[in-house]
């Protein structure tokens, strides 16, 4: 499948429909960035943004305004940040086996409560979507401006990030500062569910998040903990995302399965292409 | 984890997973955390029946009497727990290790594929290609590890998806079966031989899992590997090779998938389609820890597992209720669990202060 036998036309058609479907990738990737440089590494943000889309989707329906569905999500979101945090900060028990057993737990309740629902009503009625999109220029733009601010600008981002680093240094200090981080990444992860089913498809799916927290994760060690690693890796994401759209459009004999192993092949990739010394939080994960 | 022995030196890379070090804590301790774990499990089911308006007696009957109720049940219980024997012995394994091997469920597609492909030479060398696909599929995720520091607890979940697609890929296109009615392959040209309702691949995954007990506790290479996992740095001061124990550890744990998946195969579906897998792979986390990382104590845990599988089908079926309830129990099992070891240590620490 080489490259110039594709039209670039079709990759640059492709170009907006990328920008929008990486967006909740990107909001996911500024969140894990903002609890990582906290100290915690959260894999639970796949189940995170998995009950978002779901939570979302319910109160979108019951008020039938998007407004009040996009905070549906972010509180589904926080749901899950609670238990997440009741573990690893207050228990400090293992972060990764925490995470994995949330997103167990997220899998197995949205699509119990899912099935459950179906028989009354909800689920099967029209999703409200989106009007004007708020939240790409929210996602690309300001949200990395003001959290790069916050994170290495103000007092509050200084011991955040002290608590990844040299938690012992502010050792009373800690517990709160990953609960903020953690909200924080709640409030991120819950809008991306959000847009996952409020904008970019109409209504909820089982396990419809695919691995986007994963591949967020990914991105965050790709952007080697930086903001502007960060947008430019989901961006980087992004283009692969389209030129795998075009590949599709122009189905030029490469078969369809293939092709949906692209995003998963490419993260891989940017995971293994860190080139130089990766420094990550020196208290990560501890 | 501390075992309350005053402050604790942190390995300078990675820190042993679950209970993967408690050796102090006795029998009782674990045989408790685990029934707290079980009745927590049930309790929850029961009351997210309710909270939906079924009748938590009559649910609870159908996942008893549907997994072990008849002898029909059981043999059902009994085959859903062979592929998670050997899943969760890939997870004992692997964080025995100190290695994050979350992509169980990717080596067990790939050895499913590699059993299909194999079958034509006989039973023998389609159980070995399986495991050998398994290996080489977690394999590529040390080998990431160790070329370039890429995370394991990242790559082995990405080559999930990978090996998800890859299966699709198949089962629609070179693989499909050769009438192409439905997506899926062809019979495969071995089968394991049957035991009246079940198949040979039982003894396969018992064996296995006495084999993992002997290989942690009576081999020099289990001594290694739990010493890499209790203390890296303390391990490669004492001469190990962590690096190369690392990789032969993820090897090893990819084989015990990768068999999972072509006895599944050759035991059980004779077939493959895409959904195949069904997360046996991730099962085998909660499997693993609800064993508290002993591999004979893997049996008990992936029975209990496999009959919570088969009731939640049983339950799907006659209730309309979601069989990912069953994913729901795992859940609950590994938080209870990790709630019971943590919350004994944070309540340990405030006692000392």
């Amino acid at each position: 499948m080489a490259l110039n036998m594709l039209d670039l036309d079709l990759v640059i058609n492709a170009l907006p429909l990328a920008i929008l479907a990486a967006t909740p990738l990107l909001l996911a990737v500024q969140g894990e960035l903002v609890v990582q440089r906290s100290g915690i590494i959260n894999l639970g943000i796949e189940g995170m943004m998995l009950v978002a889309a779901m939570t979302a989707v319910l109160a979108a329906q019951l008020t039938n305004n998007v407004a009040l569905g996009f905070l549906g999500g972010i509180a589904g979101a926080l749901l899950v940040a609670i238990v997440f945090g009741f573990f690893v900060i207050a228990l400090k028990a293992d972060q990764i086996v925490t995470g994995t057993a949330i997103n167990l737990l997220a899998v197995g309740a949205t699509s119990f409560v899912y099935r459950e629902l179906q028989r009354g009503e909800i689920f099967v009625q029209s999703v409200p979507r989106i009007g004007t999109d708020v939240v790409v220029p929210l996602a690309w733009i300001v949200f990395p401006i003001v959290l790069a601010i916050v994170l290495w600008n103000t007092s509050f981002g200084l011991r955040l990030r002290a608590c990844g680093e040299n938690p012992d240094a502010i050792a009373p200090h800690v517990g709160r500062h990953r609960a903020a981080a953690l909200a924080i990444e709640a409030l991120l992860a819950g809008t991306a569910g959000a847009y996952l089913t409020l904008a970019l498809s109409s209504g909820f799916a089982e396990n419809m998040t695919a691995g986007r927290g994963f591949i967020a994760l990914s991105i965050v060690i790709f952007g080697r903990w930086k903001l502007k690693g960060a947008v430019l890796g989901t961006a980087i994401f992004g283009l692969a995302a389209a030129l795998q759209y075009a590949l599709q459009a122009a189905s030029r004999g490469v078969p369809y399965h293939l092709l949906l192993a692209v995003p998963y092949i490419v993260t891989l990739l940017i995971l293994c292409g860190i080139a130089g010394k990766v420094r990550a939080p020196e208290s990560l994960g501890r | 984890m501390s075992t309350g022995r005053g402050p604790v030196v942190r390995p300078a890379g990675r820190r042993p997973p679950i209970n993967a070090a408690s050796g102090g804590r006795r029998l009782a301790g674990r045989t408790a955390a685990a029934s707290a774990a079980l009745l927590a499990t049930i309790l929850l089911l029961a009351l997210s029946g309710a909270a939906f308006g079924h009748s938590p007696r009559e649910l609870l009957t159908i996942l008893i009497t549907g997994s072990v109720g008849s002898t029909f049940a059981l043999q059902g219980t009994v085959l859903k727990s062979v592929p998670l024997l050997l899943t969760g012995l890939s997870v004992v394994i692997a964080f025995r290790a100190g290695v994050w091997n979350i992509g169980g469920e990717g080596q067990f597609i790939v050895g499913a594929l590699a059993a299909l492909l194999a079958s034509r030479f006989g039973l023998v060398p389609s159980l070995l290609a399986a495991m050998l696909a398994g290996a080489a599929w977690a394999s590529i995720a040390s080998l990431m590890r160790l070329w370039r520091n890429a995370p394991e607890v990242l790559t082995t979940i990405l080559l999930n998806f990978i090996a998800i697609h890859l299966l699709g890929w198949c089962v629609n296109g070179p693989l499909r079966e050769r009438t192409a009615m439905y997506p899926q392959t062809d019979v495969a040209l071995a089968t394991l031989p049957r035991l009246g309702g079940l198949h040979a691949g039982i003894l396969l995954a018992v064996f296995a899992s006495v084999g993992a007990w002997w290989l942690l506790y009576r081999t020099n290479e289990g001594l290694r590997l739990r010493a890499t996992g209790f203390n890296s740095s303390a391990a490669k001061w004492a001469g190990v090779n962590v690096r190369a124990q690392l990789a032969r550890a993820m090897a090893i744990s990819g084989a015990a998938a990768g068999l999972a998946g072509g006895i599944e195969l050759l035991g059980v579906t004779n077939r493959l389609f895409e959904r195949f897998a069904s997360g046996y792979g991730y099962s085998g986390i909660a499997v693993a820890l609800l064993a508290q990382l002993h591999p004979l104590a893997t049996i008990g845990s992936a029975f209990f597992f496999g009959a919570l599988v088969t009731g939640a089908g049983e339950l799907q079926r006659t209730a309309n209720i979601s069989s990912a309830v069953a994913t729901l129990g795992q859940a609950v099992v590994i938080l209870v669990l990790i709630g019971y070891e943590y919350g004994f240590e944070y309540a340990r620490s405030r006692s000392r202060h």
